[in-house]
């Protein structure tokens, strides 16, 4: 008889514990297992959820806990969604977005391709590249204030010394014009490696036979680019655009620790901008509204994602 | 593999490719490498111009990050002798230590709240995935959705409710408050991967197992948790990795006694200015944990990452 | 496009998730578009369409 923890435990239980124990049918079992997970997540996201719901549709503001909370029906939504403000913050997180996922899809793609040549210590140079995306977003972003400094920092001297620009004549997050390319910056150096990740994956999935097959057919590498390699990646490639979209439209931790949302609030993005309104001008019943308009999005983005999930996880 | 293949690129290709790679990698590395080394300069050589590369490295940063410090006259120096490395250190600037700084608290709160949350959510995570892996368990499609689509939410939309919800309950600003978001937030990461891992595991051994005598749930213990080790560790480590990361939750609803380090890293002041080699050491002393276990789960990253739908 | 269009008279799950995501997609960029404030006014009415039709059409039968 062995004589582990768990050996001992189960010796130690009292016998018509043990005999329940033993008789409980493939549901009781699965169901014993599946019910705290659930239950955790029902007290931490969904009721939470449904409170946010419910707190939207009134005036409710937390810093005054006793006033009275009046019913105000869709006012909130209506606010938001004819806001300019609203409208310009989705702006300066769509610029984000979509420079972020051009740069980090062009560049991940080409070093996965790149990586795929398996020469030789490729997978020490993959684990350093990967390295940045592991960091912590608020401390890796509070730090790149420092490196963007006009003058001492290391990113306006390397820019300097590659242009011949004056080190001190531009500040990447204190200029309205450089703050937005600023975050799109740092975010790529973080990420970049994610989409590689997923693009070296399809690349590694691509059955070499098909590649001998399009070379017996005399096909031109280019063409095989287009025809094989291509459509081969795409799945894996929408799985990685669809998750670091989703990551990007809720960027929170990585921007606020670098520019705050300023200079202005031209860095001011959804999250940022929900956060000033929710915790700092104490308008819980607006941000809850606002709150659940990026829930929705974020649900509908996450099915969408499931769904290339799936059609990956099928190859 | 044998010999030559007409899909394997040419030598020419490779060394091109290497090159590329490896110029990509240098330029990744350098902000990292900046921030260690940062961490190691005087206060006037952080801010030199132009930044310097070469220097004397001196321990002064650190010894900022983890005390407080007053300003002393001369007088009162001479009077009171540094006695340790570091008070030499900071009465050479004309200062004397007036007691521990709070950054070891913070860095052991991360240590609990990160360590907490992961046994949890892993726990739980092992045993819901096996259910969901080896069970027919009604509307499974839609509760696995439900699971990661939590973890998927905006966290600054879900801060509201929970911060009104951990003022109510009296959880604001304490470990098991963070422990039980923390687990929460990681469950469905733990889930996933966790059902990816135990989906690879042979049926075969426990019905073997069942066959043999044992109950369900020894089949469980005895045969399916030693053969998914390994991806319970990597499971781990990638919980730990997110709760130890995590900003937007700790910064809304921990201040004091249950505030992780980063929140806090970025409030380092110095006097006269920001205190760059000691913000510089506080980020690689949290940072540096992280990369070494980056490096040590570099086999599982991928699965990490895609919630287990992409295993290489 | 005719199996796609037979599809969708006969309920399958597969063209009906096409169509969900692409209402999902148009919200999402009437979100975030620079051009005009009556779409992103409307915005969040498609988003909301597009992810209750997906949460329903996902039960449709392969």
């Amino acid at each position: 008889m062995s004589d582990t923890a768990i050996d001992r435990i189960a010796r130690r239980t009292p016998p018509h514990i043990a005999r329940r124990v033993r008789g409980l049918s493939d549901r009781a079992i699965a169901w014993i297992f599946i019910t705290p997970t659930i239950l955790l997540l029902l007290a931490v996201n969904i009721f939470p959820l449904i409170w946010t719901v419910w707190l939207s549709f009134t005036n409710y503001r937390a810093n005054r806990p006793g006033a009275e909370v009046q019913w105000v029906g869709l006012q909130n939504y209506q606010r938001i969604l004819g806001n300019p403000e609203t409208w310009q913050s989705m702006q300066a997180t769509a610029h984000f977005l979509l420079w972020t996922l051009a740069l980090q899809v062009a560049i991940g793609f080409a070093l996965a391709w790149l990586i795929n040549a398996r020469f030789r210590g490729s997978d020490l140079w993959t684990t350093i590249i990967v390295l940045p995306m592991m960091l912590s977003p608020a401390v890796v972003g509070n730090f790149w204030t420092f490196l963007y400094q006009p003058q001492i920092g290391i990113f306006n001297s390397v820019v300097a010394f590659l242009t011949g620009a004056d080190p001190a004549g531009f500040s990447m997050i204190g200029d309205v014009r450089l703050a937005p390319w600023a975050i799109v910056i740092v975010d790529t150096w973080m990420w970049t490696p994610f989409v590689m990740l997923i693009c070296l994956a399809g690349l590694r999935s691509i059955p070499p036979s098909i590649y001998e097959a399009a070379e017996c057919d005399r096909a031109s590498k280019w063409r095989q680019f287009w025809t094989i390699t291509l459509p081969m990646v795409l799945p894996f490639l929408m799985l990685a655009v669809l998750f670091r979209g989703i990551e990007n439209f809720k960027m929170f931790d990585l921007v606020v620790q670098l520019t705050g949302g300023g200079p202005g609030s031209t860095t001011e993005l959804t999250s940022i901008n929900l956060k000033r309104e929710a915790f700092e001008k104490w308008r819980t019943g607006f941000a809850s509204a606002y709150a659940v308009i990026l829930f929705v999005t974020v649900f509908g983005l996450a099915s969408i994602y499931v769904k290339a999930l799936n059609r990956v996880k099928a190859r | 593999m044998s010999g030559y293949s007409i899909t394997e690129p040419s030598r020419r290709t490779k060394w091109l490719a290497g090159v590329l790679v490896a110029a990509y990698a240098v330029i990744t590395l350098i902000p990292l490498l900046w921030i260690i080394a940062t961490g190691f300069k005087s206060n006037t050589d952080a801010i030199a111009y132009p930044p310097k590369v070469v220097f004397t490295p001196t321990l002064e940063g650190y010894v900022n990050l983890f005390t407080v410090q007053n300003r002393a006259t001369p007088a009162q120096l001479a009077e009171n002798p540094p006695e340790t490395w570091y008070d030499r250190i900071v009465a050479d600037r004309g200062m004397v230590i007036s007691g521990p700084s709070r950054f070891g608290e913070r860095f052991i709160n991360s240590v609990i709240i990160g360590f907490g949350s992961t046994f949890l959510s892993v726990l739980l995570g092992t045993l819901a995935a096996y259910a969901f892996s080896r069970y027919r368990v009604p509307l499974k499609d839609d509760l696995l959705f439900f699971i990661l689509s939590t973890r998927m939410m905006p966290p600054i939309a879900v801060a509201i409710p929970i911060f009104l919800m951990f003022r109510w309950a009296g959880l604001s600003d304490t470990h098991a408050g963070m422990i039980l978001l923390y687990t929460a937030v990681n469950l469905s990461l733990a889930v996933w991967l966790l059902k990816g891992f135990i989906d690879e595991i042979p049926r075969e051994y426990e019905e073997a197992a069942l066959i043999d005598g044992y109950t369900r749930f020894q089949a469980f213990v005895k045969i399916v948790l030693p053969q998914a080790a390994t991806g319970i560790a990597s499971t781990a480590i990638f919980c730990l990795i997110f709760a130890w990361n995590e900003y937007a939750f700790a910064v809304l609803l921990t201040s004091g006694t249950a505030q992780t380090a980063p929140p806090f890293i970025p409030t380092i002041i110095g006097v006269g200015g920001r205190d760059w080699p000691a913000v510089a050491a506080g980020a690689t002393l949290f940072l540096v944990p992280v990369m070494v276990f980056t490096i040590l789960l570099r086999r599982h990253l991928l699965r990490g990452i895609t919630f287990g739908a992409v295993r290489k | 496009m005719i199996a796609f269009l037979s599809g969708l008279v006969r309920l399958r799950r597969g063209p009906w998730e096409a169509v969900a995501s692409v209402v999902i997609g148009a919200g999402v960029v009437m979100l975030m578009q620079p051009w005009a404030f009556w779409a992103f006014s409307w915005s969040f009415a498609v988003t909301l369409t597009g992810t209750v039709l997906f949460v329903i059409v996902s039960h449709f039968p392969e």
